[in-house]
């Protein structure tokens, strides 16, 4: 046995395999400890905040301050609102009204602003312009408003009258230390369309898909086991009956038979290990036949006649003189059942039919949910892309271990 | 080696025949001019079935699609238009207002003499009798509909008819504001036409509402040109009678109106970022960024949010066959506790003004509605939501507390509380709200959980009269009308609904009071500016006070986003064309097809 460890760990294939699984397992395991708390609160109002570090503003007005004059804050500030296409743009709708812009600089932002200060209406929409660009011209203009406020912001709230009274002025050359402002949020992977912490949930999510993935395996590994030894080493009709039902659940594609069962179910009976245990019992076919196939080239053998001429029951020769031969083979297949049962858990939320929604996240339902809020058209990322990238590592990672493990049990394809 | 030659080619063919096969299926769509074609989405999901004025099931949403907030009058067209952005009728086949008997007992109605048939045919008040008549007799929508409050419409001369309206005990007209409903949403049929589709069909029910009807003259400005599983084009009518300086004095700018059979939003989308749709009628979340950071030619009829008209509000009923629910106390104090902003933002994205901006009421968040009742009186009744305190307190005096110690209150005579909070599944912004609902409820020690149950299981449990599988479950009221807001306050409250069999009409939690029944008798009848508003402003206390159910957002009847990449001049806020934003179909939202231009370059 250490020895049988030995070798399956000095495969690198496995090796690497066994890594990836682990840090994956590890984030499930960890995370959670470390943040802890409800993955599904919403803490966000309004959907796919980015991913970075949210500093609270108004935190951050009574924060003690530092003044650096750097050379290019105005410039920036600048920038930000007005850009060379805004600029660009800005003589285009002049142009459009027909005011005469010979002569003028647009680099030269202070006239810039003062002949379209001077000539910028919204209500008129030069001819040909489109509704959506002169949406664009007046949001443009409702920027550049900010740009003739002064040097000083000054921050005011109501007393008890009702009068306005000053907190405090805001230079333009003020900073806050990040570290100093009571309230900050760093999340690494933004937020969902619900407002939730999208790593939190991940690390939830991955811990809930490998459950799944781990009793679905198991089941499917289970039945198929049984099925196929016996039928393999009973034979007969036996094995007529058991190749029967097998052959139907062959042809009848195995996602298909999944999507009807599930919806059958109905989405409030939903939990994550009934969809478990129906991806288990629409899995094991293959299974079977390869250990019924196993099994047969296995009953003739010396050591099984020797034992089944000393009075062995059925259930010893097979768990010891069939079963260890073909342990082996049961743990890759096992690893392959867990991966392909997180990929239809995944496939099956996609369709609307995974788990229900309350109770705990999936790496299905996560997806599914990104998609319904069109993060993949708007270009939110963070809310489909990880999720995706684990899937593809925790399906990797098992595949590199099953093949590392072929390669140490199987001598003909030992290098 | 001879069989991979032969294997190549056999593959090279396939290819070949593969690539004909979708040059096959384009043609249909090439055949469409882009800058003569207007492109429509979000709105025809199949196949066409009929093209059946009179029919039902035609599925054919922009040609026969009728609605009182506003009927698709591209092929067939209704008496008036209704714009929802004033409330006003505006004549389409008619002429002028309609005329109002002292006693509401009757309404006079003129034919435009302009109005053609597209076999050149006049059309005649007989059109709009047989067609009335037709209706009855098939039972369709408009009979089904309207059948109760018109007695008889009888022609007083070619162009002018009658309508009689159908009369309670008192000799009272039933309800006049339905009949306003009958004049916008109904369409008229050519008499003659009817009379060969009755013969056709042997005067059998069934084959005449399922008749196709291919060759049903229109008198709209667009007949059916292309319709396949893929599309479905309908071609203008270069004789249309609306060219006449009595109605629009010209016609349509697009040649085509054209809607490709996409298989579900999320392809829809792609499509109308693309700019292969012009107007799409599609929820779209957080679709300013469509603008704001994509920088594509798209907006809305607003520039800022909610970035349309909100005419709706998706509703979230409380069951009262549940006797727990029977005490408003904790039906307001589960209402109080929702936590509104977050569904706004979230479920909705901004795209439902809140409940700050348009406080509750069963009135829609139109001015013309909003005007309609006092705020001020019911000021006090008001709230915008995620007061959990509030809630608690309330509970708390009410005598709702925890006496077993499982964490969640019991009634005051120690009943234990478990509510269902449910909506069908896939419907993501109601499901999103619902949540949020659940949420509440933990928030102030109520047990709610949520379940989603498939559509079609969905409609059949909440239209029973009887059920108690849902006690807390989404529904929308009816948008805008000329009935409404008095349509709405039925649906929220009417005794006409308890214990009504297959009940998708309204009043879903079986609520009943006698003053609302009274004033939803009144309401019809009373033409007093004065008078109407303190029954309304009555009705919607009433409706604070006792919460039957509380709305969770405000949402467009229809969504109304546009593509500028081929056609502009669309209807936007504040354009002063007063034509409404219904995807330049709707009601008087069809002005909008006369004033399109081409996007220059």
């Amino acid at each position: 046995m250490k020895n049988t460890l030995r070798q399956v760990f000095h495969s690198p294939k496995f090796l690497v395999g066994f890594i990836i699984f682990v840090a994956v397992l590890l984030l499930a395991i960890l995370y959670p400890l470390f943040n802890p708390g409800n993955p599904l609160q919403q803490i966000g109002l309004g959907t796919f905040a980015p991913p970075g570090t949210y500093v609270s503003l108004y935190d951050a007005v009574g924060t003690e301050t530092s003044t650096f004059r750097l050379d290019d804050a105005d410039a920036k500030r600048l920038a930000s609102v007005l850009s060379d296409e805004d600029r660009v743009s800005m003589v285009n709708w002049l142009t459009a009204v027909g005011v005469d812009v010979t002569g003028l600089d647009i680099t030269d932002t202070d006239a810039l602003l003062e002949i379209w200060n001077a000539n910028y209406d919204q209500s008129i929409r030069p001819e040909g312009m489109t509704n959506a660009q002169r949406n664009s011209y007046i949001s443009l203009n409702n920027r550049l408003q900010s740009l003739g406020a002064s040097e000083t912001l000054t921050v005011m709230q109501p007393d008890e009258e009702g009068e306005m009274e000053e907190v405090t002025d805001i230079e333009s050359t003020d900073y806050v230390n990040v570290g100093d402002v009571t309230n900050v949020i760093t999340l690494p992977l933004g937020t969902d369309n619900f407002g939730r912490d999208v790593l939190k949930e991940l690390a939830s999510a991955i811990g809930t898909s490998l459950m799944i993935g781990l009793v679905a395996g198991c089941i499917a590994t289970f039945i198929g086991l049984v099925l196929g030894l016996l039928s393999g080493y009973v034979g007969g009709v036996l094995d007529d009956i058991v190749m029967f039902i097998t052959n139907i659940f062959t042809v009848i594609p195995s996602f298909v038979l999944l999507i009807l069962i599930n919806y059958s179910i109905g989405q409030e009976n939903r939990g994550a290990m009934v969809v478990a245990l129906v991806i288990g019992l629409t899995s094991w076919t293959w299974t079977t036949r390869s250990v019924r196939s196993q099994v047969i080239s296995l009953r003739n053998r010396d050591h099984v006649n020797l034992s089944k001429l000393s009075g062995h029951s059925l259930v010893r020769i097979v768990l010891t003189d069939i079963l260890p031969y073909i342990a082996s083979y049961v743990v890759m297949a096992f690893i392959l059942q867990i991966s392909s049962a997180i990929l239809s858990e995944a496939q099956l939320s996609l369709l609307g039919l995974g788990p229900k929604t309350t109770e705990v996240p999936t790496l299905g339902l996560m997806m599914n949910w990104a998609m319904l809020y069109s993060a993949h058209l708007g270009g939110k990322w963070w809310a489909y892309f990880p999720v995706i990238g684990v899937i593809a590592l925790i399906s990797f990672s098992l595949n590199l271990m099953n093949t590392g493990l072929d390669q140490v049990f199987n001598p003909t394809l030992r290098d | 080696m001879k069989t991979r030659k032969l294997l190549s080619l056999v593959l090279a063919i396939a290819m070949l025949l593969s690539v004909a096969g979708v040059a096959t299926a384009e043609t249909a769509v090439a055949d469409l001019p882009r800058n003569e074609t207007l492109y429509f989405g979000g709105q025809q999901w199949g196949t066409v079935n009929s093209w059946n004025p009179v029919g039902t099931n035609q599925n054919n949403a922009m040609g026969t699609t009728t609605n009182p907030s506003g009927s698709r009058t591209i092929m067939f067209e209704t008496l008036y238009m209704f714009n929802l952005l004033d409330g006003s009728m505006v004549p389409l086949l008619a002429e002028g207002d309609p005329v109002w008997a002292d006693d509401l007992s009757t309404v006079t109605v003129t034919l435009n003499d302009a109005a053609k048939w597209s076999d050149g045919t006049a059309v005649t008040s007989n059109d709009v009798i047989r067609t009335w008549e037709i209706s009855l007799q098939l039972n369709n929508t408009a009979g089904a509909n309207y059948g109760p409050f018109i007695e008889s419409i009888e022609a007083v001369d070619d162009l002018t008819f009658t309508i009689n309206l159908a009369k309670n005990e008192e000799g009272t007209p039933v309800n006049p504001l339905k009949v306003e409903d009958f004049l916008v949403a109904t369409f008229v049929a050519q008499a003659a036409w009817l009379d060969t589709l009755e013969e056709r069909n042997g005067g059998d029910t069934v084959a005449m509402l399922n008749d196709e009807a291919l060759d049903a003259p229109y008198t709209g400005p667009y007949g059916p040109y292309v319709s396949n599983d893929q599309l479905v084009a309908f071609v203008r009518n270069d004789n249309y009678w609306g060219q006449d300086e009595s109605m629009w004095g010209k016609l349509p700018v697009p040649k085509y109106i054209a809607h490709t059979i996409y298989a579900d939003n999320a392809v829809t989308e792609v499509a109308f970022r693309q700019g292969e749709i012009d107007v799409g009628q599609i929820f779209v979340p957080n679709v300013q960024d469509l603008w704001e950071e994509e920088g594509l030619p798209v907006s809305g009829y607003m520039m800022e949010e909610p970035y349309g008209i909100c005419l709706t509000m998706p509703t979230a009923w409380y069951n009262l066959n549940n006797p727990v629910l029977q005490d408003a106390t904790l039906r307001k104090a589960i209402a109080i506790a929702v936590d509104y902003d977050a569904i706004i933002e979230n479920a909705i994205t901004n795209q439902s003004p809140t409940f700050e901006e348009v406080p509750r009421s069963c009135m829609n968040p139109t001015e013309v509605e909003q005007a309609m009742y006092d705020h001020e009186a019911v000021a006090d009744l008001q709230w915008t939501g995620n007061d959990v305190e509030g809630a608690i307190a309330m509970l708390e005096e009410a005598g709702y507390v925890d006496t077993n110690g499982d964490g969640w209150r019991e009634t005051p005579d120690g009943e234990e509380i478990t509510l269902t909070a449910v909506c069908p599944n896939g419907w993501t912004d109601w499901q999103a709200a619902i949540e949020l609902v659940a949420a509440a409820g933990a928030n102030i020690g109520i047990n709610i959980t949520t379940v989603y149950p498939e559509s079609s299981t969905y409609s059949t449990v909440y239209s029973n009269p009887n059920q108690t599988e849902y006690d807390i479950f989404m529904q929308s009221p009816d948008g805008a009308g000329p009935s409404q807001p008095w349509g709405r306050i039925r649906q929220f409250m009417s005794s006409d609904f308890v214990g009504l069999e297959n009940n998708f009409s309204g009043n879903y939690g079986q609520y009943s009071n006698e003053r609302i029944d009274e004033i939803l008798e009144l309401i019809p009848i009373t033409t007093d500016e004065e008078e109407l508003k303190a029954l309304y402003t009555e009705a919607v206390e009433i409706y604070l006070t006792d919460v039957p159910s509380f709305s969770l957002m405000y949402r467009p009847q229809f969504f109304h986003f546009v593509n500028e990449s081929v056609w502009t001049n669309f209807p936007y806020d504040g354009d002063g064309t007063n034509i409404p934003p219904t995807d330049c179909t709707d009601g008087y939202g069809i002005a909008a097809l006369y004033n399109l231009q081409l996007v220059e370059g």
